[in-house]
């Protein structure tokens, strides 16, 4: 056993924990080296010294103000158990759910109705009126995809509830509507 | 077999409220003890011991006797409380040298004197000068324990200050009983090095 190895078990042999071959083995390290003996008189003490210091007593504050503070604590735990949770207290308790639940609702509820709204048209395909210049300057009220629906398709039947037109029958309608508009209104600014 | 910190929370437990208030008149010295000497703050010390004592009772109700240790839960809370306390002291960088357990005007030091004149005869040899070098010992020795690394500092005074076994150490710290070991002797020979002027 060297030095080192044997600093490793004076706890142990201060609390008279060790198994005898290693007993054997620090007191034969002990006998022979000066410096440890030296250095484990002085663990040995300063181990003493430590386990001597006095005990901190608690002021004389402690304990009533302690009991006050477990009355408080005990009345709010009444309180609690006994209140009622039905009513308007179950509503309030809905917003005491984490942040995130709440924005996972939202989102899911967004994203319902984003879909349910774009199938039907809503959000991007809605027809509105629209007033159309003609070449031949003349204010006309046009009910733009309807009446475009009409005169090329020819088949009102395809008209969803609500005047909505399935979107399969619509692009190149939209778009040659768009391209009138576009050129009715397009200033030449004397150009052409 | 229910130890009497159990039995007294179960009897809380059935609705006997004096039974928690005679666990914290058993346990608030060792306590408050443990708590000022590893913070090394007196003052807050007490209010870290009541809040230890304040989260038990909050959860009273979960405990279960014969499965858990009263003594160890209870350091287990106090350890984490101090933990936070020592991390937002270090963060704010107000140490509280006033308040030092041992300084030189506290109150502790204040009940040391008191102790030692009441314990002491009227016509015994009372030396001043010895007890002058006591409280020096006592100071220096305080100094140490509050400058050894935390992992080092939890445990040696749990074991030394509080008697803590090795098993109720590991259980308070989680850690295994080999590691728990190895760094009460080595916390024990860091302070025989820094109390070597003194012994």
């Amino acid at each position: 056993m060297n030095c080192l190895q044997a600093e490793e078990q004076f706890s142990a042999h201060f609390e008279d924990t060790l198994d005898y071959e290693t007993l054997q083995g620090l007191e034969e390290h002990l006998a022979a080296c000066e410096t440890c003996q030296q250095e484990y008189a002085r663990f040995q003490e300063s181990v003493k010294v430590v386990q001597q210091l006095p005990q901190i007593e608690p002021s004389p504050y402690f304990m009533p103000t302690l009991l006050q503070r477990i009355a408080e604590e005990q009345g709010g735990i009444d309180g609690v158990k006994g209140s009622t949770t039905t009513g308007w207290k179950q509503l309030l308790n809905l917003f005491r759910r984490p942040v995130w639940a709440f924005s996972g609702i939202l989102a899911l509820i967004l994203a319902v109705t984003g879909t349910y709204l774009y199938q039907d048209g809503f959000l991007f395909d809605r027809d509105t009126d629209s007033t159309v210049v003609t070449s031949e300057s003349q204010k006309v009220q046009v009910a733009t995809s309807p009446v475009v629906t009409q005169r090329a398709g020819g088949n009102g039947s395809q008209r969803l509830p609500g005047g909505v037109i399935p979107r399969s029958v619509r692009p190149m309608q939209q778009h040659y509507v768009l391209k009138q508009v576009s050129y009715t209104n397009a200033s030449t600014r004397g150009g052409l | 077999m229910l130890d009497l910190d159990d039995e007294l929370m179960e009897r809380y437990q059935k609705g006997d409220e004096s039974a928690f208030t005679l666990l914290v008149r058993r346990h608030q010295q060792p306590l408050i003890n443990f708590i000022a000497r590893f913070i090394n703050d007196r003052d807050n010390a007490e209010d870290l011991a009541q809040e230890t004592f304040i989260r038990m009772f909050k959860a009273a109700h979960r405990y279960e006797p014969g499965r858990a240790h009263f003594k160890t839960w209870m350091y287990h809370i106090a350890k984490n409380l101090c933990k936070n306390e020592i991390r937002n002291r270090e963060r704010r960088d107000k140490y509280r040298v006033d308040n030092v357990v041992n300084s030189g005007s506290d109150g502790n030091n204040q009940t040391e004197e008191i102790d030692l004149i009441a314990n002491t005869p009227a016509n015994s040899g009372f030396q001043p000068e010895v007890e002058l070098e006591r409280k020096e010992l006592r100071n220096a020795i305080q100094k140490a324990i509050a400058e050894l690394p935390e992992q080092y500092r939890l445990p040696l005074v749990l074991r030394d200050l509080q008697g803590l076994s090795y098993d109720e150490i590991s259980e308070v710290l989680e850690l295994r009983s080999g590691t728990t070991k190895s760094r009460i002797n080595r916390a024990r020979l860091m302070l025989k090095d820094k109390l070597k002027p003194f012994i």
